[in-house]
């Protein structure tokens, strides 16, 4: 049944636990389950490796180390540094070593005690302070500059510096890494997987089999959340699957244990950044100069995209004449570092918002307004450092409006009111604004195909590249197809993201999905749409016809049903070089003020009220869009909080369960919610809408810079606390310790 | 002695004999894995196998003392299928049922479409499980009875709100479903399951599942099998078998035998039996030892205390444990048991090191007693831990105060996180009783406490913030505690 409501496409099968996942999918029972036996050392030469006495093992199918890849050892999709299977050695804890595939659980447990595997351990690098001591680059240095930042610096009434660690996060997506992998005629090969793009997938696939893309066929149903955590390392899973069922000729899946997931997957890059700030007596911003450190674990991945994201958000929604961003990506023994809503952008952004917040303290102004003092503005101070125009600002709009629903400035008073009154819980308010680029920043990866076939029964079928991951992009597909065709959702389907059916997509990432591929939707329906009504022009010039005798007038007259949609988004360039371009197709805006409060004798914080104003364009689905915007935030809410990542000194990950790392629950939201969507249509993009999927997370800052501002209090904001990201309780309570002395 | 695990599913009754091979399930195959073996049961996720998320939640249901169905949710990855004997499992695929235009909703599910609590799905059964459990229970449930329910499932996408909405507007319209209908026949399906209360043994060539009903049948055994792993709600012995590595050769499951289920109230003590279920009592506890009661209802998630019980609590001896501090404070005594005789020995001599008790081999705990305090003791506890809901104490405590006059005349400093085992302060204790319990006293307290305490740094915290906080609670219960006047309640961050 496909309820009438485009709302309810996925949710109805959802609710009632009939939706299929990876894991639940119906297979054969020749299925095999694979295993993926993982280094624990960081760095480390492999002196021997014994399976013999595993292969015997009842039920044992097949044990694979690097020298039985067909293939290139190859998954890196961009640089290719990031071997399979390792060969000789390793180089983090969780690098895949050998791969297994048996009939049960059992046997991969007997199995796994029987392969030896002899170590002799290196020196690893685990921490992006040795990583810059060494200077070890996994790319080259890069820089955007403007003016002259020095000798603004010298002329400059104040200038502060400092560092600023922020820190990993595990994506923590509810579906662990997955794939079945099922071999077909020859040496053809199907992959279901649970990845964010389905044509590197194919790649990689094809890459470690030795095959041609046209002999692996990858299919995405939908994806029990990715984050980024999908993006490229969902490959990874698919080819180990895809190496054991080639090897064994049966269907194998790999459903990565939860602890495994996350001590083998790269997070969010930990980041060392170092800044200088000048301004003058009103905080008026001269000068920013920083330098942006990034921890990339022991392969490149998308860490030069990563990188660059960060370092096109250093300035976030402030005109800064002069200035300079540094970026350096550092080489480390853990495992690669990866995609994650933001895309450095956070990491960069937290940077200037904690500059400003000093700023502020230094100067004893409020800090909002320091902010709203140095915005973007319509018609001068109005270009990025990388030389692209900040066109349709809302900027100051969306900062009037919170001041006044968040009730800013009157909250401010009770606050300080309230700081004066009690000694040991303090209160903090912060507010934030985010200005985020919406487009791959790698120019060719703005586009988007679609097929859409019509059936003579007036049914649709509608494929394009995207995949489902949770943010709503196969029903706002559908709902733009419905209206596009003026025909009801209940006689479209939005098939599953296959690549024989879209072929040479780009991840569904960037919070591009519905942007680039609504647009391929469209221009496909286009295409149908004008052949249809040619035909009609010459067949039934007078009578009004239903789609359904339409379509079937279509076929009896030999016009095809059946179109392809090509989208790619106009005008973008960017010269990494130089630094200069026009990355973004356009700029999406967002604010929030978040109160919390303080118990300053343990720490312990308690997020009060949050207000977000998100700048969503003409939305084409309210109850999507406001759902990205609360998960999003309440995610960055989490990095910037109790998500915190840490390794012992041998580069174990110490929180490798969710007994340790903690993700946000019910309770952790604030108690006051309050979201507004700011409906401005956008002209040029898919029904004036514009990109939600992460521009929200680092609206999170807000609540972080809310607890500084508490901390702050316990001194009366008269010295600048010790701070870092995330906030755990036990920086909270360490910070306030230190002030007291 | 019986021999097949007998339940209800889809609302009929199965038996289930795992001495004879039955599609490779063994005695500590997981509800979860049981579930997910049937093609046409895939609604049930795994999200961690470790009880921590949420996503295999189901519903236990058993009948009560008014023959009334107790719907219960657990998270089903903790679950030995042998515990599911005379009960009613109910899964995802059972809450909605067919109607005449496809599956008629039921109301939470139909509540979380119209509030759009849905995005990636995958935590969604379960979300659904707990929500249904909530409607079950509770007509117009408060926003913090709707946390509490929902804190045992994690979502990664929504960002909750939408889903305490749905929980909201579908349990205000009393707990009537199908299920009610279909009720007083599986309660009779149950009672009947449940008159035979014979040992129910599993016994495949590798593993021995022993479930007694009464306590001395448990005792009996207990004899003869010294070597059995014992446990009772599973938590933290099915994690052993799952994710740890452990292979359980013998295991007693203490989960039937309702004897060891009660809270009594006797003039001076209260006594607990030891498979009284944390949930059980929390609620026992209202009104009646507050401090317990608060610190209760920041164990774990519903679906944890569900299952874990106060004996098994103390009988893992943590030192992150998070009602051992606190019964140090009460004075409580533990009765440990064997089939012969039984002693009561004071809770600061059970525990004996790093998850190390006096337990002997041969011996159960069987009850927890707890001494009624006067009106001039004061007892609070804290815990402090990365995030406030489902998760371990970085460092518990429980303090228990007695002033005479202006000094004080009794002090309990009890502390978890900060050693190999829950520790009194009795250094610090000892600087304070007799003193006049003043700021200043308490600044002198907590130096002599920086000396007397080494914890470790570990995947939680540094022991730099442990002692900081320890240090801190100790101010905290001062402040809170300066005169008697107050309500008997400390405030939990």
């Amino acid at each position: 049944m496909i309820p009438e409501n485009p709302n309810y496409h996925s949710d109805y099968d959802h609710v009632t636990g009939q939706s299929v996942f990876l894991n639940d999918m119906a297979t054969d029972d020749r299925l095999l389950i694979g295993k993926v036996i993982y280094s624990r050392h960081p760095h480390a030469r492999i002196r021997s490796l014994e399976i013999k006495e595993a292969l015997k093992v009842k039920g044992v199918h097949a044990i694979l180390t690097a020298k039985d890849i067909p293939g290139e050892n190859q998954m890196g999709t961009i640089i290719r540094d990031e071997p399979c299977l390792a060969g000789d050695t390793v180089t983090f804890i969780g690098q895949a070593i050998v791969l297994v595939a048996a009939e049960d659980e059992e046997a991969l447990r007997q199995a796994e005690k029987l392969i030896a595997i002899e170590f002799e351990p290196m020196e690893p690098i685990l921490d992006i302070e040795t990583a810059m001591a060494l200077n070890d680059l996994i790319a080259p240095e890069r820089k955007i500059e403007r003016g002259d930042v020095v000798s603004a610096m010298k002329n400059v009434r104040h200038h502060l510096s400092g560092t600023l660690k922020t820190g990993a996060q595990e994506h923590w997506y509810l579906e662990t890494q997955s794939a079945l992998a099922v071999p077909g005629e020859g040496r053809e090969i199907r992959i279901y997987a649970s990845s964010q793009s389905p044509t590197d997938t194919q790649a990689v696939v094809a890459g470690v089999l030795g095959l041609l893309k046209n002999q692996v066929e990858v299919e995405v149903r939908r994806i029990g959340g990715a984050f980024g955590g999908k993006e490229t390392q969902g490959n990874h899973v698919a080819a180990w699957a895809a190496l054991l069922a080639n090897a064994t000729h049966c269907p194998v899946k790999i459903i990565l244990p939860r602890n495994d997931d996350q001590i083998m997957t790269g997070k969010r890059h930990r980041f060392l950044s170092t800044y200088e700030i000048g301004f003058d007596d009103d905080g008026m911003i001269q000068a920013y100069s920083v330098e942006l450190n990034a921890d990339a674990g022991s392969a490149t991945d998308l860490t030069r995209a990563i990188l660059e994201r960060a370092m096109l958000h250093a300035e976030n929604c402030y005109f800064i004449p002069h200035i300079r961003i540094v970026g350096r990506a550092l080489r480390t023994n853990l495992p690669s570092n990866t995609a994650f809503r933001g895309f450095g952008g956070p990491q960069g952004m937290a940077v200037i918002e904690n500059a400003i917040d000093r700023v502020a303290r230094f100067l004893k102004k409020d800090a909002a307004e320091i902010r709203f003092l140095n915005f973007y503005q319509q018609q001068e101070r109005n270009i990025t450092p990388y030389g692209e125009e900040v066109a349709n600002n809302h900027l100051s709009r969306i900062y009037q409006d919170i001041l006044v629903s968040s009730d800013y400035l009157n909250r401010k008073k009770a606050i300080a009111q309230f700081n004066q009154e009690n000694e040991f819980l303090k209160k903090g308010l912060a507010l934030t604004p985010v200005k985020f680029g919406i487009s791959f920043t790698t120019a060719f990866l703005n586009q988007a195909g679609a097929l859409v076939n019509c059936y003579t029964d007036g049914s649709v079928m509608v494929n394009h590249g995207g995949t489902e991951m949770g943010q709503g992009l196969y029903t706002k597909i559908l709902q733009i197809a419905s209206s596009e065709l003026g025909i009801p959702p209940a006689m479209i389907k939005v098939n599953a993201t296959n690549t024989s059916k879209v072929p040479n997509t780009s991840p569904t990432a960037a919070s591009s999905g519905s942007d680039i591929n609504g647009m391929a939707v469209k221009n496909a329906i286009d295409i149908l749409k004008s052949r249809l009504a040619g035909l009609k022009e010459k067949i039934s010039p007078d009578k009004d016809l239903t789609f359904e005798e339409l379509c079937k007038l279509a076929h009896e007259n030999q016009v095809s049903l059946s179109a392809f949609g090509f989208y790619k988004t106009p005008g973008l360039s960017f010269n990494r070089e130089t630094g200069k371009g026009h990355p973004f197709f356009y700029f999406s805006f967002g604010m929030a003020v978040s109160e919390v409060m303080v118990d300053t004798l343990t720490g312990s914080y308690t997020l009060l009220r949050s207000d977000i104003i998100q700048d969503v364009g003409d939305s084409i689905n309210e109850a999507i869009d406001r759902g990205q915007t609360e998960g999003g935030f309440i995610q960055g809410v989490g990095w910037c909080t109790m998500e915190e990542i840490k390794w012992d000194k041998n580069g174990n990950l110490l929180t490798f369960s969710p007994d340790t790392y903690k993700i946000p629950t019910v309770n952790d939201i604030p108690p006051d919610f309050r979201i507004t969507l700011s409906n401005v249509p956008h002209e040029g993009t898919i029904r004036q809408s514009k990109a939600v999927g992460e521009p929200p997370f680092m609206l999170g800052l807000s609540v972080w810079l809310a607890i500084k501002n508490a901390i702050s209090a316990t001194k009366n904001h008269e010295t600048e606390p010790e701070f870092s990201l995330p906030a755990t309780y036990e920086v909270i309570l360490m910070a306030i310790e230190k002030l007291k002395d | 002695m019986q021999k097949s695990i007998k339940f209800i599913l889809d609302g009929e009754k199965v038996k289930i004999s795992i001495n004879h091979p039955y599609h490779g399930f063994t005695p500590t195959t997981t509800l979860l894995d049981f579930l997910r073996s049937q093609t046409k049961r895939k609604g049930v996720k795994e999200g961690c196998s470790q009880g921590d998320c949420g996503a295999c939640t189901v519903v236990l249901a058993e009948p009560g003392e008014d023959g009334k169905l107790i719907y219960k949710a657990v998270n089903s990855c903790l679950v030995f299928l042998p515990m599911v004997h005379g009960k009613q499992v109910i899964t995802i695929e059972n809450l909605s049922i067919p109607g005449p235009s496809g599956l008629e909703l039921h109301p939470v599910q139909q509540a979380l479409l119209e509030h759009h609590g849905i995005q990636c799905g995958f935590c969604t059964p379960g979300m659904v499980m707990s929500l249904f459990v909530l409607f079950k229970n509770y007509s117009n449930p408060s926003l913090e009875t709707v946390k509490d329910a929902l804190t045992g499932n994690l979502c990664r996408c929504t960002g909750y709100q939408s889903i305490v909405q749905a929980a909201l507007s579908a349990c205000n319209q009393g707990s009537r479903d199908h299920f009610s209908i279909d009720e007083d026949r599986v309660v009779g399906i149950l009672n009947d399951i449940l008159e035979n209360r014979d040992m129910l043994e599993i016994n495949d060539d590798r593993q021995r599942y022993l479930k007694p009903f009464l306590l001395w049948s448990a005792l009996k055994y207990l004899k003869m099998l010294p070597e059995a792993t014992i446990f009772n709600g599973a938590t933290d012995v099915a994690l052993r078998q799952t994710q740890k590595g452990a292979f359980l050769k013998v295991l007693l499951d203490l989960s039937s035998v309702k004897e060891l289920r009660y809270f009594r109230e006797e003039e001076d003590r209260y006594r607990i039996g030891a498979g009284l279920t944390i949930e059980e009592l929390k609620k026992a506890t209202a009104g009646k030892l507050p401090a317990f009661h608060q610190m209760l209802q920041r164990f774990g998630s519903l679906q944890i205390r569900n299952l874990a019980t106060l004996g098994g609590n103390l009988a893992g001896a943590s030192p992150i444990g998070d009602t051992i501090p606190l019964l140090l404070a009460y004075k409580a005594s533990v009765q440990l048991s064997t089939i012969t005789a039984s002693r009561e020995i004071g809770i600061d001599k059970f525990l004996k090191g790093y998850h190390q008790t006096d337990l002997q081999p041969d011996e159960l705990i069987t009850e927890i007693v707890v001494p009624k305090t006067d009106g001039e003791t004061k007892i609070a506890a804290y815990k402090v831990s990365k995030r406030n809901e489902l998760d371990i104490s970085t460092v518990s405590a429980a303090f228990r105060l007695k002033l005479k006059g202006n000094k004080v005349s009794e002090i309990i400093l009890a502390f978890g996180g900060m050693a190999q085992l829950t520790i009194r302060a009795k250094k610090t204790e000892r600087f304070v009783t007799g003193k006049v319990w003043s700021r200043s006293l308490v600044e002198g307290a907590r130096h002599i406490l920086d000396q007397e305490m080494t914890p470790i740094s570990d995947a939680r915290a540094e022991a730099s913030f442990r002692i900081s906080v320890a240090k801190n609670l100790l101010l905290k219960f001062y402040l809170e505690n300066k005169s008697f006047n107050d309500t008997g309640k400390s405030e939990l961050p």
